[in-house]
């Protein structure tokens, strides 16, 4: 019978994106890109709106709420599942809404303006079926995974308005989306890149060879050196793991010293992120995380000795505040970090914040 | 003949005031712990329910008049941006009965609602308008009270265990913050300033003390020597205007020093105190807010009087904690213009 088949089928691949994820984050920096788990949760979750069984709009988000509670148990450090959620979320909430046909209200938040204009406790329980939901949702999912893989090509698009003809710019580690940048700038355009390696993991290394392949001059210093040839440099343009939503930052380890060395030389920094990374987080809530990982890139277990006496630790991710920061640039255009309120009031709706 | 009718309508317009304002401070008396903003939208809203007026603009006319009264008794920022909410829904509730051939769009200017009340007045369903307000003011009433609720939870996730912190003055906000914190077990610990002229620091002391939170009363003079042991700050707010916040005297000083000290400030205030307007400096502060609003009718020479409020910049202050969720300081103003254009 095709019911049963479905179903279990549907919970094995759940359960294998699931231990997919909880390997995947340990081990030496991340084995898969944000922007692959992004659209591989967002085509699992196209998956459960086909397959699962619901007939009603709420029904449908609470099998998603739970199976990405689930997905965000197995792997926290993974922030771009949990903004996929969300994004879903909306996008049931909005298919809803206009299939009720009642008046598309932009903000579905909590506004002044809707305080004293609505005329009821709104109880949106999300109960009535409609038989074209099924459809629109999953329609709109696919204009999501379009928009998914278009991410990298529209930041690269940006590249020619940042970059200039002989310029030092520096760059921390290794990100896909920051690559992808400075390759488009380099069809036009001739510049130096100074990349810092990025110890312990040395993912710099990979990121000069890569762009040196392209023809781009590249150096690669250490991050001891960074403050010392910070006052060469006329832009920093990083990529980031997360983007919080007050606007700062969880980026790999380092780039708080290389943001503060760039406050201090009055270099403006730059920070290629695709909406996706934007999470409804707070840095100083009750449940952020902090990922730590093995110490022996720290201190090798040759030196047996000394791992007796000391602490060793290993943090993956470091947090930078927003007020050093110039500029996002992102998907759908460049924002100044005060803007992100406004553009997670776009993409998520306040009650999918916890999920 | 005219004067004869001029002495009855200053007569009978004291009446009225008398009334309103007692009936304003009942209500202030029968729930301490209100707001006073909250007091002032109840007593607006029965003033609407007992007015006996006939035409809409005649009803603005009364509300406004019935508003600068109730500055007149409490001159505190809240009370005057409650009021004028008030006003604002009064307008947006009337717009949607107008008949509808003109002005379908919203953001119209008071002059032209005037002109379309005035056309209208007379063909308008007044009462049924009317019933529609006193309702939608009623449950205005009940979301906003219970916005204290909202913030205490958005809030007290940020306070984690064996935290410090620094609070000004007397706050019921903070309150209600502290109250949902201690309940979910967090073990915290809390310095308030005395906050001078009036003391208010101590009450909140006592409040903090009934909740067994430990605390210590500081002197406004201490900010900066205690601001090292502290984790957090967080404070009140009279208003919140575009440009920044309006507390009580000595806030402005507490954020200057956590700037300076890297701790963040984060300011919880319910939705119905951001006020429209847009003050750049201390001067920019009007008076009708400084100083109480006995010292403005008896003292001649107010630049002998102590202020009690002052103006803080955007820049010094980390979060916002309201009913409408978490906001960064250029949120507010966006949330402002929403309801206003």
């Amino acid at each position: 019978m095709p019911g049963p088949d479905k179903e279990t089928d549907l919970t094995e691949r759940i359960e294998a994106f699931l231990s997919d994820l909880k390997r995947g984050g340990s081990g030496t920096g991340p084995l898969r890109g944000s922007a692959e788990m992004a659209r591989e949760t967002t085509s699992l979750l196209r998956r459960i709106t086909a397959q699962a069984r619901w007939s009603s709009a709420g029904d449908l988000m609470e099998i998603i709420r739970k199976e990405g509670r689930r997905m965000i148990a197995a792997q926290p450090s993974e922030t771009t599942v949990g903004n996929m959620i969300r994004r879903v979320l909306k996008i049931i909430r909005e298919e809803y809404a206009r299939s009720r046909g009642s008046s598309e209200e932009t903000d579905q938040q909590e506004s002044l303006h809707k305080l004293l204009t609505s005329g009821g406790l709104s109880e949106e329980n999300f109960r009535q079926h409609f038989t074209a939901l099924k459809a629109n949702v999953i329609e709109a999912i696919n204009e999501l995974l379009t928009e998914l893989e278009g991410t990298t090509d529209n930041i690269a698009m940006q590249a020619l308005e940042h970059i200039h003809s002989n310029e030092v710019i520096m760059t921390i580690g290794r990100s896909r989306t920051v690559e992808a940048f400075l390759k488009d700038a380099a069809r036009k355009r001739k510049f130096h890149v100074i990349v810092a390696e990025c110890a312990p993991f040395c993912q710099g290394h990979k990121m000069a060879t890569s762009l040196s392949k392209s023809g781009i001059e590249t150096t690669v210093i250490t991050d001891a050196a960074i403050f010392a040839v910070m006052s060469r440099v006329n832009k920093v343009i990083i990529g980031t793991q997360t983007v919080l939503a007050n606007g700062g930052l969880r980026a790999v380890n380092g780039t708080h010293t290389l943001a503060l060395a760039a406050k201090h030389h009055s270099t403006p920094l730059i920070i290629c992120a695709p909406m996706f990374k934007l999470s409804p987080q707070f840095p100083n809530e009750e449940d952020t995380f902090h990922k730590f990982v093995s110490p022996h890139e720290v201190l090798p277990f040759t030196e047996g000795e000394i791992l007796s006496k000391v602490n060793v630790h290993c943090p993956v991710f470091d947090y930078v505040p927003p007020e050093l920061i110039t500029l996002f640039i992102s998907n759908i255009g460049g924002h100044a970090p005060s803007y992100i309120y406004r553009l997670m009031s776009e993409l998520y709706h306040p009650e999918d914040h916890e999920l | 003949m005219v004067t004869c009718y001029n002495i009855i309508t200053i007569a009978v317009n004291e009446c009225r005031t008398q009334k309103l304002v007692e009936y304003f401070k009942a209500q202030m008396r029968k729930n301490p712990d209100m707001a006073s903003a909250v007091a002032a939208i109840r007593t607006l809203l029965e003033f609407l329910k007992r007015d006996k007026g006939e035409t809409i603009l005649g009803l603005r006319e009364n509300l406004t008049w019935a508003t600068d009264c109730l500055t007149g008794v409490d001159s505190s920022v809240a009370v005057s941006s409650g009021g004028e909410l008030f006003l604002r829904f009064i307008s947006l509730t009337s717009l949607e009965h107008q008949v509808c051939c003109l002005l379908p769009w919203e953001g119209v200017c008071d002059l032209t609602l005037a002109i379309a009340n005035l056309c209208f007045s007379v063909f308008q369903d007044l009462s049924r308008c009317k019933k529609v307000m006193e309702e939608r003011g009623e449950l205005f009433l009940e979301k906003i009270s219970m916005s204290r609720t909202k913030v205490a939870k958005l809030c007290h996730t940020f306070i984690k265990d064996g935290t410090k912190i620094l609070t000004h003055s007397y706050s019921r906000v903070v309150l209600r913050v502290l109250e949902k914190a201690a309940a979910e077990k967090k073990r915290f610990s809390v310095y308030v300033t005395e906050s001078q002229p009036d003391s208010a620091g101590r009450q909140m002391a006592e409040a903090l003390r009934k909740l067994n939170v430990p605390v210590t009363v500081v002197l406004d003079a201490a900010v900066g020597y205690v601001l090292e042991k502290v984790d957090l700050v967080i404070i009140g707010a009279e208003g919140v205007v575009e440009s920044g916040l309006y507390h009580k005297i000595g806030t402005y000083q507490m954020a200057v020093c956590s700037k300076a000290h890297n701790k963040p400030f984060y300011v919880v205030a319910e939705s119905f105190k951001f006020v429209r307007l847009y003050p750049l400096n201390q001067q920019d502060v009007p008076d009708k807010f400084k100083y109480k609003a006995d010292t403005l009718k008896t003292v001649q020479n107010l630049s002998e009087e102590h202020p009690m409020i002052d103006y803080t910049p955007p820049s010094l202050i980390t979060l916002l904690f309201t009913d409408l969720g978490v906001l960064t300081p250029s949120a507010v103003s966006d949330e402002l213009i929403k309801l206003y254009l």
